[in-house]
């Protein structure tokens, strides 16, 4: 069936409303009418003069029969051309391209004109590293792709693309090794993604609650990464990774708890160091979590446990306090949560007025007014600074800190150990897509120690790691 | 779910230490002095090779359960009478255990704490770790021991040097009747291999090394050893009067630091480990009412579970009361009948039901669900 290219640009704009940004142009090609459709605000202007208008237009050699394959074939032969009905054409012209409609051709001729402004590749602000690439996904999946394609030079990598969202219809990049990752874990994701029914994916978050088993779960299930090196590390070991179009934050399959615990710093520095880091990075979780709970519980209940002279300490600088230990240390975690979340939306250079203003006038003064004491805010103070050691952890580590505050005003010790087992057997009972939560420390895997608290070299890291869930070629390199 | 063997070796460590803490020691005192070391040590090596036997009539079972297991051997009337004596032993040890704890927490931990404040969340912790299955208890056990252990070491190895050798000397002055008649009176404290009855069908085997249980027991047995000897060595003829054995070696330090106080804390890590053994122990109870009474699901067995956890703490003066059933050579009879004469007869009939079969090759074993984190193909032998 032939098309009437003026008939076909009315369908079109009819289709997309009239929208005020859907450019069309009219070019006359041997006497043959021919509209060019584009977005104007997401075509590159000057790719589409050079490659497709002006070779148009300034076609000189005769032409005679088929303008349409005149033109596919010859005119505009320098460029990738799709041959498609108008949804398909339609569909396309969102995306970026341009339509070139022909009078009389069986189908619409279009092509990738799409002019990808994005933010410059920096280092991510939540991945800083000391040593190691600082390069950092950006908001665009091409570029994103092209980090990832940049550092893999194997046929091994599989990239499936989906589209996501039936308004915003989001591009999203499966990506996986194939002879690592598990094939079933691979289905399972894509068939979950597929299975999505959402009007818009703005970030790759909104992928989360799909995706994990446990969606109303406080802690974490989904990895997240915003560095390309980090992608491929994970990747390497078995998991598959998700990208979203729009957001530099790269998602990753399965997901264990000790993943958070471990940087890409880790595998540049020497192993003693980074055994030396990681245990304190698990010490700042338990300071983080437990001890204002643990510090309550001790003044309320236990105080025969404090050394005597700590003790006398205490007991001098809360005389007077108005509060109970639990109010007075909710009252300092209140204020340090406000005075986190102004910072963090403030302006910079108001950021660092209310970090002097909160921490020194504020606390100062609460402090000589008698509403606090000093070891509360020095304990609060330790925990909020440990919180930061595991950034993407933080809003989980806050809600476990009330609630060990809480326990430890109504239960004491025995509460707070009994939060401690609760929160281990709850972490015990789930695997994320067939990796165990708690790997390799429940269930214990003896070969992945190499790479828990401590770091073996590299080159002793011989195998894939058992904790997750990848399928084959299991042996990672040879040993020396 | 399955546990692994390691999971299986590490649950037989916690229960082998679980009761041994608490006022045992002050009380095999009473009757066969110094000597009780070597009480403890007898019937420490009997439960290990009790668990030695158990393990490997439950790897011959395969697949089956205890109930199973017990049915093809010696039909459905019996099996179901062994179940119930292994519940009451079970009950048993829950109670052992949970006045053990309110004895450390109300008594000693807190200078008041209502029974209440202390058994309602152990109860729910205890029917939560129930409800998700032996793979949960195991995992966490998995986590604490470790723990539990360097805490029990820190605290005894600080008043090793208190320790007086000569008081355990003459050995045996009394014969070994004094011996025979603690072992038999405080058997209750023992038979800690009797719960692996209740993983038939539920450990798997692959990747077994019989080693592993020896070092466990090994461990356990040692660190049983060393605390029962610092503590008579110590305390000598006050033994009896010292009825917490961990919290009152604690206390005894000729060390005067400022962390002395920390130890106490180190005390409190020892609740998690009987949390566990409780939760462990438990989950026999539910278990065996489940083959019991043919129930499917978890939800009702996990609730009387957890019924009967805070009916423990309810019921009059629980010290008291339970101290004097425990004691009592009725309890006797029963805790030696279950620990003791059932697993022989479990795997006596074991052995003459499936006396040509011989535990399956790794091969032919099912894949199973706590190694989930192996490779696919490791899975599958493939």
């Amino acid at each position: 069936m032939k098309i009437k290219a003026e008939k076909v640009e009315e369908q079109i704009k009819a289709k997309l409303h009239e929208s005020s940004d859907i450019k069309s142009r009219a070019v006359k090609f041997f006497g043959c009418n021919v509209i060019i459709m584009y977005i104007a605000d997401i075509t590159d202007n000057k790719l589409l003069n050079d490659t497709v208008i002006y070779p148009i237009t300034s076609y000189t050699r005769r032409v005679a029969g088929d303008k349409y394959a005149a033109l596919r074939d010859k005119v505009l032969s320098s460029i990738e051309l799709n041959e498609l009905d108008i949804d398909g054409a339609t569909d396309k012209l969102l995306h970026g391209h341009t339509l070139v409609i022909v009078d009389d051709a069986p189908k619409i001729l279009t092509a990738d004109m799409e002019k990808i402004t994005v933010r410059a590749i920096a280092e991510p602000p939540n991945n800083l590293v000391i040593k190691g690439p600082r390069e950092g996904f950006n908001e665009s999946l091409k570029y994103n792709l092209a980090l990832i394609r940049r550092r893999v030079k194997s046929d091994d990598l599989v990239i499936k693309n989906l589209e996501l969202g039936k308004l915003t219809k989001t591009q999203i990049s499966v990506l996986y090794f194939d002879s690592v990752a598990d094939k079933k874990i691979v289905s399972e994701i894509v068939d979950k993604l597929n299975k999505i029914d959402i009007d818009g994916v703005v970030d790759s978050h909104y992928l989360i609650s799909y995706l994990q088993k446990n969606p109303h779960s406080l802690f974490k299930q989904v990895g997240d990464t915003e560095k390309p090196d980090i992608l491929l590390g994970k990747m390497l070991e078995g998991r598959i990774g998700i990208l979203v179009d729009g957001t530099p934050i790269a998602l990753t399959l399965p997901f264990i708890i000790i993943e958070d615990l471990q940087n890409s710093d880790d595998y540049y520095g020497q192993p003693i160091h980074v055994a030396l880091v990681r245990i304190l990075r698990l010490v700042g979780v338990v300071i983080a979590v437990l001890l204002p709970g643990i510090y309550i519980a001790l003044e309320i209940y236990h105080y025969k446990i404090i050394p005597l002279s700590f003790l006398v300490t205490i007991m001098n600088t809360t005389q007077g306090i108005p509060f109970s230990p639990f109010v007075e240390v909710i009252f300092v975690i209140l204020l340090f949560e406000i005075l986190y979340e102004a910072n963090l939306r403030m302006p910079q250079y108001l950021g660092i007025a209310t970090s002097i203003v909160g921490a020194l006038i504020l606390g100062e003064t609460a402090v000589n007014a008698g509403l606090v004491s000093p070891p509360t805010v020095m304990i609060v103070a330790l925990s909020g600074i440990t919180f930061y050691i595991i950034p993407s952890q933080a809003g989980q580590f806050s809600v476990l800190r009330a609630l060990a505050c809480l326990v430890g005003a109504c239960l004491g010790i025995y509460g707070i150990l009994l939060f401690c087992v609760y929160i281990l057997a709850y972490l015990s009972s789930f695997d994320s897509y067939n990796s165990a939560y708690l790997a390799p420390t429940a269930p214990y895997i003896a070969r992945d120690q190499k790479d828990f608290m401590m770091r073996a070299t590299i080159d002793e890291m011989t195998n894939r790691p058992r904790s997750i869930a990848n399928n084959r070629n299991n042996l990672r390199r040879r040993g020396k | 779910m399955k546990i692994n063997y390691r999971q299986t070796c590490i649950l037989i460590f916690l229960s082998q230490i679980a009761l041994k803490f608490l006022a045992l020691p002050s009380l095999l005192y009473t009757k066969s002095e110094s000597n009780s070391i070597f009480v403890a040590l007898a019937l420490m090596i009997l439960d290990g090779v009790y668990a030695f036997f158990i393990l490997n009539m439950a790897e011959i079972s395969g697949e089956k359960n205890i109930y199973e297991f017990l049915k093809s051997c010696l039909g459905t009337v019996v099996s179901k009478i062994f179940l119930a004596l292994l519940l009451i032993k079970f009950a048993l040890s829950m109670a052992n255990i949970s006045k053990g704890l309110e004895f450390f927490v109300v008594d000693n931990l807190y200078n008041e704490l209502s029974w209440f404040a202390y058994i309602l969340p152990l109860a729910a912790l205890i029917g939560y770790m129930i409800y998700k299955g032996i793979r949960n208890i195991a995992r966490v056990g998995e986590i604490v021991c470790w723990f539990v252990l360097v805490g029990i070491i820190f605290i005894t190895a600080k008043s090793f040097a208190n320790a007086e050798p000569e008081s355990f000397l003459p050995l045996f002055k009394d014969g070994l009747k004094p011996l025979m008649e603690s072992g038999f009176k405080y058997s209750s404290w023992f038979g800690s291999s009797t719960f692996l009855l209740m993983l038939f069908g539920k450990v798997d085997f692959k990747n077994k090394k019989k080693s592993q249980l020896i070092r466990y027991l090994l461990l356990a047995i040692l660190l049983v050893q060393f605390v029962y000897y610092v503590f008579y060595g110590v305390f000598q003829i006050t033994s009896p009067t010292h009825n917490f054995c961990l919290s009152d070696l604690s206390q005894f330090s000729s060390l005067h630091t400022s962390i002395e106080e920390l130890s106490w804390l180190v005390v409190a890590l020892w609740i998690v480990a009987q949390a566990v053994q409780l939760a462990l122990y438990g989950y026999c109870f539910q278990q065996a009412l489940k083959y019991i009474f043919n129930i499917k699901n978890n939800v009702w067995p996990t609730l009387v579970v957890m019924l009967y956890v805070f009916t423990l703490s309810v019921v009059g003066d629980l010290t008291i009361g339970l101290e004097q059933i425990f004691l009592s050579p009725a309890v006797s009879v029963i805790t030696i009948c279950t620990q003791y004469i059932l697993p022989i007869i479990v795997i006596v009939a074991g052995k003459i039901r499936y006396k040509n079969k011989k535990p399956p090759k790794q091969a032919e074993q099912h894949s199973l669900v706590e190694d989930s984190t192996k490779p696919a193909h490791e899975k599958k032998g493939a």
